[in-house]
Parts: C-alpha cells; structure tokens; sequence
C-alpha cells in the first residue's frame, strides 16, 4: 500500500511537470494549428540555459528568470524566422519543419553544451526526503510539483484575465472573428510560441534538478504527446489531466512492471497506452470532434 | 504533379501507350546508358569509399521507397520505418545465424536470399499490425502511433529481447563469409554494389507496376480524399493495410540487404532519427515520385558526405570538430529540411520535371 502511495504520489508531481510542457504545446496548436514535434528539444534548450546560468553562480531562482527570457527571445524568433511562412501550408509540410526544427536544436545543444550528463551543483534542493504522512518524497520532487502548479496558475489567470490573453483564447476559438475584432494573428502566433518555449524551459529545469540533465531529457520531453492525445489536442485542461495521468500511469508501470520485464517498461508504456486509447477514443477525453466532409 | 508534355510529333493512341515505362526513343537511349553507367562505368572506376557511398545511398532509396509509398502516394504518414527496416535485419540476422539450415542450402548460399525473403514478409506483417490504427486515425494521430511503433519496436522489443538470443549481450556479429549469395560470397563493396543495384532496380519496377495498376489508383485516390475514396468503392482500410504491407516489405528488404554490409548488427543501426531522416529524404526530393525519392537519397547522402570532406581538414586545427561532426550533421539535416519545406516545397522532383518539360518542349516552349 506504501509503495502504491509512494509511486502515486511520484507520478503526479512528476506529472505536474508533463502537465506544465503539454500546456505549451496545447498553446501552440491551439492558437495557430502547428503541431508541434519540436517539444523535447525546446525542454532541453531550456534546461542548459538555466544550467549555465546557475553554474555560473546566478541563484537558482534568478536563472530561471533569464532562461525565461531567454525562451521568449527563442520562441518569437524561431515563429517569425520559420513558422510564419508556413501559414496555410499542408499538415505535413508544417510537423516536418518542427522536426527539423528539432534537429536543428538538439544538434546546437549537443554542440555547444555537449552530451555528458551535467547536474546542478550546488544542488539546488536539499537530498533530505521529507515525510507526508506514510509517503516519502523527495525534496526536488515536491518543489518541482510547486513550482510547476503555480506556473499552471499563472498562465491560466493569464488566459482568463489579462488582455493578451483573452486575445488568444478568442483566436483559437475563431480566428476570422477574432481578425475581425482587430486582434493580430501573428501577434497571438508568436506570443503561443513564445510561452510554449518558457513553459518547455521551466519543464526542462525542474526535470534535469531531478535526474541530472542530458539529451534524454529531450526525449521526457516527448512524452507530452501522449500526455496531449489523453486531453485531446485542443483542451488545456486536458492538457494539465494528461500529463498528470501519463506520470502516474510511469510510475505505477515502473514500480510494478517493471519486475517482470527486461527493463524499459518506464520508457515505452506511455506510447503502449496511447496507441490502444488511440483506438477507441480517437479524439481524446475533451478533444474536438471535427465532423468530416467531402 | 502532371505528366511531362510529349517531344512534338509524338502521340498517344491508346492507354497502353500512355502508361508505358518508356516511352520514346529518347528516353529509351537515356536509359540504357544510365544502365551502362550503373552497371560498367561506375564499378571500373569507383574506388572502396565512393562505392560505399553508393552503397549507402541505395540503402536510403530502399529504406525511403516504402516511405515514399505511404506518405506520397497513400498519404498515410508515418514516422517509424527504421523499425520494419529493423524487423527486416533482425529476422535475416537471425536467419542466417541461428536457424539449422541444411548443409546443402548453406552450400549452394540459398539460405541469405531466403532469408530475405522471409525478412521482407515478417517486416511487412509487422508493419501491417501498427497500420492498423490508421483504420480509426488518421494525420497527426497516425504519425503517433507509428511513432510509438518504433519505440516498442526498436527500443523495447529488439533492444530487451531479441539481442538476447543465443546469449548475445548487445550485437549480433556477422563473421566473414556469413553472409553469401549463390557461389558468391559478399565479402567486397563491388559485390554488395551490385547486390544493392540488383534490389532497387527490383523494387523500383515493384513499386512502379503497382502503382500504374488499380492498387495504385486505389492508393492515391485515399490520399488525395479518403471519404470520397469511399464513396466510389474502394475498400479503404484494406487498401491502407496493403499500403502498410508493401512499405513494410520493401523496408525488411532494405534491412535484410543491410546486413551484408555490417559486421555487427545491434539496434544503435535503427534510431528514431533514421526514420525522420527517411521522411526527410523523400520531402527534399519530392513527395509523390519514385525518382524524388532517388534524387532525395543522392542529394543527402552525397551533401553529407560532402560536408564530411570538408570539415576533415578544418579537424587539424580544430581536433574537437571531428567529434562533433555528429552533431553538425544533426544540425544541418534539421535546416535543410526546414529551408527545402519552405523555399522549396516541391522537392527536386519538381525542377527535374520543369527542366525536361523545358527540353520536351524547345524551341516552342509556349
């Protein structure tokens, strides 16, 4: 039962980061109907800036506000140098640009930070666990889960009360309606992406302060796709659900599967799970169901 | 892309004609002298590496010709083929290694060939397992589970169990002399040359004769709109599923040829980048062509190669370069992909086809 405690509790604050990166991506496709594969790469990207910033002993909290916006920077310019074009293109023209978005990036990254795993030193949590009831959890692992619930709350006040927000939200819901109004639809592109690429590069913090940081951190940062297909593509509560539910759903297969296979259930059991949902919920839980014609 | 206006003086009169491989003298003379270039020219002259760079780029035509089928011609996208080229090598390795073939057949080097064979079928069937989903899905979400294909594939599977067999820990090596074809033994680059020109001649005029048959037109009517495919009878789910199981087949024998080119086979060979480098190959030569996909192999096998050249000599200086040329390499696929989708959408099969129909039509090009 401990075990079982310990391993929920786990899956929902590593979750909670999941849930953080997918909300970027739901962002992005929302609001300008790009799907995005570039996603663990824009994790990574933000990871070692942070990184940098830290080794060179900014405080902690400090050099997550400059990898910030150092991704606002990132996100605006990699919308306007190679996303604007492609509005109205074919469906793969667009992922296949994000791929080669995301090799473009990891090969930058490997190339300037390299491919050795590198930890935050000083650490940035104490290694002391701490005690919830039955339930130990390590310290990263409940400040990663705080961090990233206030980010969610922060961006959704941003969505629901600030003027850009509101912005974007009406483009994602009607983007002739919202041109109409006089909202600026590149305005609101790159502003998705922006964000997209702060949420990603908070993601990629708190997940390499847990495992150290190396490119298969990137490949975490893929899981945001099953994470979005559980939500469906276009909710952003499905979104943060999601994610939470793909890191419980790692964690419980890790700490009872994992025994009876060669290893790798950890890995493989989110996209396991994502192809059988796919089949009977093609759609997701709140995704939009669009009604197909000729 | 519409067909290529006729040289004038040149008519059809029937279908036949209009579907013939080739047709007019011209063409004809063109080809037989590629033929001899292939066959005579380059094998006299080529030395080791630049036939390895042959070699590597027939590998690619294999392993993008199913891909080409799928994403081209059926719109099915797909962004796991490594694994089914995978599947392919796994099963002609263990094949050839594992199986108690008779002496006879070891003797006389029929075991390889059916092994391919076999390889190719295995890979197809396999292939058709994760294409099933596209029977419910479609677009993004397909390109999903053909991604987690190649994960449980590759990564979970081959990586956890198959490299297990016989008490193997990561590899399964391929000792000299393994690997023979008939009285030969493929031991050279000259040998896996023509066993490499011999497979995507083949598989070329497979995919051709397919595709100027009904399966074809099947394949590209679901591509340009499923629905109304529907609506004129086509099976849909089953022509996508035949769709799957050709590309699967040609992907196991791009695997199962591979393999007489390595000493070690081991899952490193099949990454998820080889299959986004597929894709890339065939959206930079042009979706919806089989010579697109043979211009794409050549031109990124060949600027790699070129880029490789040219870093080599920086690398004295610069002794960090060499091993960072992984990641250059990385790099610059990443933006030549991203450069060619929006400045070149069409793909290099689109200025092949603008510069013959210039010459089809010289003098009177109006």
């Amino acid at each position: 039962m401990e075990l079982f405690l310990m391993a929920i509790t786990t899956g929902v604050m590593v979750g909670s980061i999941y849930a953080l990166v997918a909300l970027g991506w739901v962002l992005i496709y929302k609001c300008s109907g790009v799907l995005n594969l570039a996603m663990g790469e824009m994790t990574l990207i933000g990871a070692y800036v942070s990184l940098s910033f830290y080794s060179m002993g900014i405080p902690f909290l400090l050099a997550l506000l400059f990898s910030l916006i150092i991704g606002l920077i990132l996100g605006i310019l990699t919308e306007r140098i190679f996303l604007d074009k492609l509005i109205g293109k074919p469906v793969l023209t667009v992922i296949m640009v994000t791929v080669g978005l995301s090799f473009f990036f990891k090969g930058m990254v490997e190339l300037i930070w390299g491919t050795d795993t590198r930890v935050f030193t000083p650490p940035v949590f104490s290694i002391e666990p701490i005690h919830i009831g039955p339930v130990i959890v390590g310290q990263a692992y409940l400040w990663s889960f705080v961090a990233a619930i206030i980010l969610l709350i922060v961006f959704v006040c941003f969505f629901k009360y600030t003027r850009w927000g509101l912005a974007m939200q009406a483009t994602a819901d009607d983007e002739m309606a919202a041109l109409s109004l006089g909202v600026s639809a590149r305005f609101v592109y790159a502003a998705s992406w922006a964000i997209a690429f702060m949420a990603a590069g908070v993601g990629g913090t708190l997940l390499g302060n847990i495992n150290g940081l190396n490119i298969s951190v990137g490949y975490l940062g893929l899981l945001v796709l099953p994470a979005v297909v559980l939500g469906g593509l276009n909710s952003i509560p499905g979104a943060i659900v999601g994610g939470i539910a793909i890191g419980i759903l790692q964690n419980l297969c890790g700490t009872y599967l994992d025994k009876y296979f060669l290893g790798g259930v950890k890995e493989v059991a989110p996209f396991v799970f994502m192809v059988i949902f796919l089949l009977f919920k093609p759609h997701g839980l709140w995704g939009w169901e669009r009604i197909e014609r000729v | 892309m519409s067909t290529t206006w006729l040289p004038c003086g040149v008519y059809h009169q029937n279908y036949v004609q209009d579907h013939a491989w080739w047709q007019t003298k011209f063409i004809k003379g063109k080809m037989i002298l590629l033929f001899i270039i292939l066959f005579v020219v380059i094998p006299l002259v080529a030395d080791s590496y630049w036939l390895s760079v042959c070699n590597s780029i027939g590998y690619t035509i294999l392993g993008a010709l199913g891909v080409q089928l799928l994403i081209g011609y059926c719109g099915q996208l797909t962004l796991g083929h490594a694994a089914f080229i995978a599947v392919g090598a796994y099963t002609s390795t263990l094949l050839t290694l594992e199986f108690p073939w008779p002496k006879i057949m070891m003797d006389y080097g029929i075991a390889y060939p059916v092994s391919i064979l076999i390889a190719a079928v295995t890979a197809g069937i396999w292939s058709v397992l994760f294409g099933l989903p596209s029977a419910r899905v479609k677009g993004f979400y397909l390109i999903l589970t053909t991604m987690a294909a190649q994960f449980i594939t590759v990564d979970f599977i081959i990586t956890g169990y198959v490299s297990r067999i016989g008490g193997r820990g990561q590899a399964f090596s391929l000792p000299p002399g393994t690997i023979k074809v008939g009285p030969w033994v493929i031991d050279s680059d000259l040998k896996v040359y023509f066993m490499m020109l011999v497979f995507v001649i083949l598989c070329v005029i497979i995919m051709g004769n397919l595709l100027r048959s009904r399966v074809g037109r099947a394949w590209v009517a679901i591509r340009d709109n499923d629905i109304s495919a529907e609506v004129m009878g086509i099976n849909v789910v089953k022509y996508k599923l035949l769709a799957f199981f050709v590309a699967g087949f040609i992907g196991g024998i791009a695997g199962a040829f591979w393999i007489s080119n390595l000493a070690a086979v081991s899952p490193e060979h099949f990454p998820w980048f080889w299959s986004l480098w597929l894709v890339g190959v065939i959206l930079i030569g042009g979706v919806g062509s089989i010579h697109g996909t043979i211009f794409g192999s050549i031109f990124m096998v060949v600027v790699m190669e070129v880029l490789q050249l040219a870093i080599m000599p920086l690398a004295d200086i610069y002794p960090k370069l060499l091993m960072d040329f992984l990641f250059i390499k990385e790099a610059v696929f990443g933006l030549a992909i991203c450069l060619f989708m929006i400045f070149e959408p069409n793909g290099l099969a689109y200025r092949w086809w603008q510069i013959k129909n210039f010459f089809n039509l010289w003098p009177f090009s109006y």
